[in-house]
Parts: structure tokens; C-alpha cells; sequence
């Protein structure tokens, strides 16, 4: 295809004997907001740092058409990036910050960096190291809305920020940067926040990609339904692969099971990203805790 | 190179100045804040203790009747020792900025946000070494110049009240233009001439995990000491090489100014009793065209060059962690 953004193959990553990333292919077209899930050390952060040129991998990558291990420099004129926690240097002033990218960045527009941060309490005097750390994200994602480019990554942008910066964060991305010619991609343990803006939904597990689908085909695959108490066993013998009570109702998660069936045990609706993570690597996760507790023992 | 190239180099090495505006900017300044404060404040002890302006006053008549070489070497002495502290200075400070140059946004993490701009990693190390190598030496030839300035300035209003014709007597003979040509023509050869050495801070700091400085310090240390106890224990020998001794003695002709004709006013005064230095000795074009030439200067080049290619490769695989 010729409009992938990120096109991946075989992409790999070993720290000595852990592996980071077991061979995983990605192929993600423009104009997506793509969620990349999992949880601690399930590779996320190898993987952005691979298509942002920060660290080696094997196999085949491809970001914009280029080899983000060469063509860093070039790549980073239509690729932006904000890490999980304020990288901007915190010697510097507002305006110093402004100047540089300005004058280093050939898509940036000091005009609309400008108009972001008037709507802000920064002040252009201020230094980095005396804003607070919303501001300091405020800031962040000022300076990169206002470049033009093409692929924009999230770490954990909105880590330990409160709810009213988190949800101005995606308020302001959705409405005001994102269009069909630029890809987001994102990665977040506050799923609940994102996932109504998600067109596109990984889950990546010991390097491993779980689910790699559209939010359409996986509300499509994926069916919750409250089933009555007096179905239960009914229900159960379609294998839910997933259960849990709540207020002593039963909510089964199904996979491409007959929606029509399932009409009939109860309350169908679209099972939560939250759920789905739960349903999908909680029990892979259980299975992890005992192998780790064994090797904690043996250790 | 381009035009566009060069503006981004001139962005960058901004970025270090703002970065490090004690290094560059205030160091210089209370250097000859200092300098001007002791010697105001000199004078007026001076002039409490001497009456009569015996030092002061009669001092400058005397010496606007020397001759004019003697009136040259005079004012070429004072413009000399003003600046070589800002030498030395200079080097420390440079020494330190260097060291944290590649170490400093590793450790605070700000280099995810300096590799997210469209910048090369040749472009970001060539940009450090030149503001050391350039762009300090021209803020601390800033510094030079005010407190040369201040100097002739000074002995400007002496020579007023004394009555002698302070153009021909103390303008002349000091010589400010030709002064600052020369410092910074040499400030630029010594840069060149320190290049190994800061090249190899550079190295230290684009991979070392922590204490980049103390690193670099102690590799040639240890190199040089287990050389020469090496050397003591055994038969192999290198009799007048010691990497450290290289090292040390390579500092010691860095900081000195560049336009000292040093083995000159060595050997003269060895085989001549009543040797008397020149002004051309202190403040000498030949000099400094001497040590651009000199082979040692382009052996310390290369390695330099070695180091920096060094700093390129691991700053470009660093990241935060």
C-alpha cells in the first residue's frame, strides 16, 4: 500500500536474553489514531523509539517511506514527538524554545504557537524549570501542533497530569490538529481516555502484538452482554472468553459469537478498551505472575 | 556547507550560550570586573600612600621619555598579562563544557526533545565544539578588549594630568587593533592546538554513564602512571614519551596566548645575560603562524578529528536511557 505511514516487518528487539520485540508487522495508513496498549515492559517504548530512530532493531521498518536507523534527520522534519514526561530542556525560556524550533524546524509556525499559548497561563519569560509540569505539557504540545507534520507520536503524553489538562490534551489535539493527512499514534495506560478517539487499536504483550485491528472490526468481533442470572449456564456454554461480576450481574465478553444469540441471555452493548485489555492479557498476565514468582524463587 | 547550514550552526551555537550563560557570558565580564576593581582600587591606595604622585604621575612622564620600543614593550606587557588570565579561565571553563556537553540532556532526558527537532548528530557535535572553539574565545576576547579598554583608558587620564600627549605616548604604543588581531588569531590557533583535548572531553561525554569530567581526567591519568611504572619495572621504555607528560605540556602552551614567542625568550636569555624581551616577542603574528604550521599542531588535529567522529557515532545511538 502506498499511504502506509508505518509499514513494519519481522521488527525485532533484544536487551541480552529479554526480547522486547518478537517479530512483530504493523502496517498503519494515514489519517489513524492508533492506541498502542500494554502494560509495563510489553514493548512499547522499544517500538516508538524504533520508528523514531532512537535505537536500533532488526527486521524491516519503514516510517514516511524512509529508514528511521539512516534517515533520522529527514524523518523528524514530518515526524513529532512527546515523551511520557516533560522533555523540554528545563534551562530554557519560553520564548528561547520558541526561537529554536523556529529557526531549526522548516514546518513550524511561530503564528499558531502563539495563538495556542495565549489561550495559556505561560508566560514567554518564564523558564521550563518554573512551570508547573501541566504547563510544561501545555507547552510541549503548543510547539508541536503548530508543526505541519505528518506522523505525531505520544509516550504517555498526559502521565500524572489531572483530569481537566488531560481532557483539554485530547480536546485540543482531536478538534484542532488531527485530519485525514496525519496519523496519530499514542501510547497510555489511561485507556478510558482515549479510546473514543481511537480509530485503531494495538495491544502488545512481551513484544508481541495481541490485537492489531480497527475500533469498527473489533466492536464487530467483540460482544459484552449482562447476562441473566437465569441464563448463565447458557451463556457460559457459548466459552465467554472473559467473565466478571458487577453488582451481581454477570458480564460476559464474547468473540465473533452469533449476535443474535446473544440478544437473547441479555444486554448486548461495546465492550470498553479497559474491558477488553482485561479480558484479552489479564489471563496471559496471570500466567506470567506464577512463571515470574517461579523464576523469583529460583533467583 | 550552504548558507542555510551556517544559520542553523549560528542557532545552535546560540543554544549552547543560552544554555551556559555563566560559562560564556558572566565569567568573562566579572574576570575583568575583577581585573578593573583591583587595579581601581590599587590606585587608590596608591594615591593615599604616595603624596606626591611619584608612581602615578612622574611615573608616566618617565615612561612617555622612553623610546618607542622600549614605550611598545611596556604597553604590549600590561595589554599581555591583562588577558592571559582570561586564557586560563577560559580553558577550565571549557574543559567543563565540554565535559557535560553530550552528558547533561542524556541525564535530564531534554535530548527527546533535541533529537525530535530535524537536526543532524554531526550537526549538534559540530555545534558544541565550535562554540568552544570559537564562539568562547570571542565572548572572552569581549572581556580582553573591555578590560584593555579600561587599562589605556585609565592611563589615558594619568598621562592628561601629567601633560604628555597621551596619542603618540599611550595610544600609540598599545596598540588596541593590532592587540585584539593578534588575540584573537591566537585564541583561534590555540583552540585548534587544544583540539585533541577537547575533542576527547567531547568523546567522554557522548557515552560516559555518569561523571563524564572525572572519566576523562582519570583514563590518561591511569594511562600515564601505569606507562611510567611500567616503564620502571621493566625494559621497555619510551624515554621521552609519557602520555600524560604530552598532555600536561600541551595544556601548558594551550592557554598560554598564542602570540608568545616563548622558546625565543627562553634560549635568548639563557645565552644572553642582558636580555631585554621585545614587544614583537609578546605580541608576535610569526608566533602564531609558527604553531598553525607545526606538525605537532596537525598530529593533534587528526586525533582530535578521531575523537569527535567518536562523539558523533555514540550520540548517535543515545537516548534517554
Amino acid at each position: 500500500m502506498e499511504s502506509s505511514i508505518i509499514r513494519a516487518q519481522g521488527l525485532s528487539r533484544r536487551y541480552g536474553s529479554t526480547i522486547a520485540l518478537d517479530s512483530v508487522d504493523l502496517d498503519i495508513p494515514a489519517g489513524r489514531i492508533v492506541g498502542l496498549i500494554g502494560p509495563n515492559g510489553a514493548g512499547k517504548t522499544t517500538a516508538l523509539k524504533a520508528i523514531l530512530g532512537l535505537s536500533k532493531f532488526n527486521g524491516k521498518l519503514e516510517v514516511l517511506g524512509l529508514d528511521p536507523s539512516r534517515d533520522r534527520d529527514d524523518l523528524m522534519e514530518d515526524v513529532c514527538f512527546i515523551a511520557d514526561v516533560a522533555v523540554l530542556p528545563r534551562w530554557a525560556r519560553v520564548w528561547q524554545i520558541i526561537e529554536l524550533t523556529e529557526k531549526l524546524h522548516p514546518r513550524f509556525s511561530r503564528e499558531q504557537c502563539m495563538k495556542y499559548l495565549a489561550r495559556t497561563k505561560i508566560k514567554q519569560h518564564s523558564r521550563v524549570r518554573t512551570l508547573s509540569k501541566g504547563m510544561v505539557v501545555q507547552l510541549h504540545l503548543a510547539l508541536v501542533m503548530s508543526i505541519d507534520a505528518k506522523l505525531l507520536i505520544l509516550d504517555e503524553p498526559t502521565l500524572g497530569l489531572d483530569i481537566l489538562f488531560r481532557k483539554q490534551f485530547y480536546t485540543s489535539l482531536l478538534n484542532e490538529y488531527f485530519d485525514e493527512q496525519r496519523t496519530i499514534l499514542i501510547t497510555t495506560h489511561q485507556v478510558e481516555e482515549v479510546e473514543h478517539i481511537l480509530t485503531d487499536l494495538i495491544f502488545i504483550k512481551d513484544g508481541k502484538l495481541i490485537v492489531n485491528n480497527t475500533m469498527d472490526d473489533i466492536y464487530e468481533q467483540y460482544t459484552e452482554v449482562m447476562v441473566s442470572p437465569d441464563d448463565l449456564e447458557q451463556a457460559r456454554s457459548l466459552n465467554p472468553i472473559h467473565e466478571r461480576v458487577l453488582f451481581g450481574r454477570h458480564i460476559m465478553l464474547f468473540d465473533n459469537a452469533d449476535q443474535k444469540r446473544l440478544g437473547e441471555l441479555g444486554e448486548i452493548h461495546k465492550p470498553s478498551v479497559a474491558d477488553l485489555f482485561v479480558a484479552l492479557m489479564g489471563e496471559q498476565a496471570s500466567d506470567q505472575t506464577e512463571q515470574s514468582e517461579a523464576e523469583g524463587k529460583a533467583a | 556547507m550552504n548558507q542555510h547550514m551556517f544559520s542553523r550552526l549560528w542557532v545552535l551555537i546560540r543554544r549552547e550560550i543560552w544554555e551556559s550563560p555563566v560559562a560564556f557570558k558572566w565569567t568573562p565580564l566579572i574576570i575583568a570586573g575583577f581585573i578593573l576593581l583591583v587595579t581601581v582600587l590599587l590606585l587608590i591606595i596608591g594615591a593615599k600612600v604616595d603624596n606626591e604622585q611619584v608612581f602615578t604621575i612622574d611615573g608616566i612622564r618617565m615612561y612617555a621619555q622612553m623610546d618607542d620600543a622600549q614605550q611598545r614593550l611596556m604597553a604590549a606587557g600590561v595589554m599581555f598579562s591583562a588577558g592571559s588570565l582570561f586564557h586560563q579561565v577560559m580553558f577550565l571553563v571549557v574543559v567543563f563544557y565540554l565535559a557535560g556537553s553530550l552528558y547533561d540532556d542524556r541525564r535530564d532526558r531534554s535530548i527527546l526533545f533535541w533529537k525530535s527537532l530535524p537536526v543532524s548528530d554531526r550537526m549538534t557535535v559540530t555545534s558544541k565544539i565550535l562554540t568552544a572553539m570559537v564562539a568562547a574565545p570571542i565572548m572572552y576576547l569581549g572581556g580582553i578588549a573591555f578590560i584593555q579598554l579600561s587599562l589605556v583608558l585609565i592611563a589615558s587620564g594619568y598621562g592628561l594630568m601629567a601633560d604628555i600627549n597621551i596619542f603618540t605616548e599611550v595610544w600609540a604604543p598599545a596598540n588596541l587593533p593590532k592587540v585584539w588581531t593578534v588575540t584573537l588569531l591566537g585564541s583561534l590557533v590555540q583552540s585548534l592546538w587544544l583540539l585533541p583535548i577537547y575533542a576527547w572531553l567531547m568523546f567522554c561525554s557522548s557515552w560516559a554513564p555518569r561523571l563524564p569530567i572525572l572519566i576523562a581526567v582519570l583514563v590518561p591519568v591511569l594511562i600515564g602512571m601505569f606507562q611510567h611504572f611500567w616503564s620502571f619495572f621493566s625494559n621497555f621504555r619510551l624515554p621521552d614519551f609519557n602520555l600524560l607528560w604530552v598532555i600536561l605540556e600541551r595544556i601548558g602552551r594551550g592557554v598560554m596566548p598564542a602570540s608568545i614567542e616563548w622558546e625565543q625568550i627562553v634560549t635568548e636569555s639563557q645565552t644572553a645575560p642582558s636580555f631585554v624581551p621585545r614587544e614583537e616577542m609578546l605580541m608576535s603574528f610569526k608566533s602564531i603562524g609558527n604553531a598553525f604550521v607545526s606538525w605537532e599542531m596537525w598530529i593533534g588535529v587528526a586525533i582530535g578529528m578521531l575523537f569527535l567522529a567518536g562523539s558523533i557515532w555514540f550520540r548517535r545511538r543515545a537516548t534517554d536511557s
